[in-house]
């Protein structure tokens, strides 16, 4: 008797996941629980998740947004403007060869500062590392004064304010 | 003519520079990676101002054979990873 439960709620399950292309990475887990180790974690699984799922012609009542709401996302505080020219100003200091009285957003690189292409390349590095993104070479060689670097940053972290 | 050849060697001994310094970084020993990384910046400096095309083909040609050494000697550094050093700092070994 207990052979033949394990084998419908297989059956169930199979079905039910064929017959509505189920996504939930959730159900997949369930799925496969189940078919690992048989009756006795398809009776908990059954108990958590498909509570009203006994036959197949009761599936309408089973709410899939009660699943997928379980699912999160973490992402960083949204950056401003403010916060990016202040770290991109922190990352230019830091570097030993620019001195940080004739810093400011507007000067450049080359001309202002008296840096050298390579030097050049140590900033955008160091700038990638500060950011935790990838400044491709091609966008890497227009971008010659601090205010370049704020504005291609908050164009590639999607910040408007 | 001149002109496009030498912004190609530029871009070319840019890119390299690049490369090489990202994959400086990634060696595990402090030792190592300082050294690869001081060793690196000094020797693009030594030859920013030549001019002899002949020897600034062969330099570039040094260089991508010094960045396939270090590609190598990184995974062996990762594989065979030594104790942090105290110098280090708290968060030492995760790079």
């Amino acid at each position: 008797m207990a052979a033949i439960g394990r084998v419908s709620a297989l059956a169930n399950l199979r079905s039910f996941a064929q017959l509505h292309n189920f996504r939930s990475t959730v159900c997949r887990v369930a799925a496969s629980s189940v078919l690992k180790n048989g009756c006795c974690s398809a009776q908990i699984v059954r108990s958590r998740h498909f509570s009203c799922f006994k036959g197949v012609s009761e599936i309408q009542v089973f709410r899939p947004s009660a699943i997928q709401g379980v699912r999160h996302y973490a992402e960083l505080p949204d950056l401003t403007f403010s916060q990016i020219e202040e770290r991109v100003l922190g990352v230019l200091k830091l570097f030993d060869k620019v001195s940080p009285d004739k810093l400011s957003v507007e000067c450049h690189f080359l001309n202002d500062l008296g840096l050298d292409s390579l030097d050049v390349v140590e900033i955008i590095m160091a700038v990638e590392d500060e950011f935790a993104l990838e400044i491709p070479d091609n966008h890497a060689e227009k971008l010659f004064t601090p205010k370049d670097l704020v504005e291609y940053i908050a164009d590639k972290t999607e910040t408007f304010e | 003519m001149a002109a496009t050849m030498a912004n190609a060697t530029r871009a070319t001994v840019l890119k390299l520079y690049r490369e090489i310094l990202r994959e400086s970084k990634k060696f595990t020993g402090y030792n190592y990676r300082e050294y690869a990384l001081r060793r690196t910046k000094v020797a693009f400096r030594e030859n920013k101002s030549l001019t002899d095309e002949a020897k600034i083909k062969a330099l570039i040609q040094e260089a991508e054979e010094n960045l396939q050494i270090i590609k190598r000697q990184v995974v062996l550094s990762q594989l065979y990873k030594d104790p942090s050093l105290v110098i280090e700092g708290e968060n030492a070994g995760q790079r």
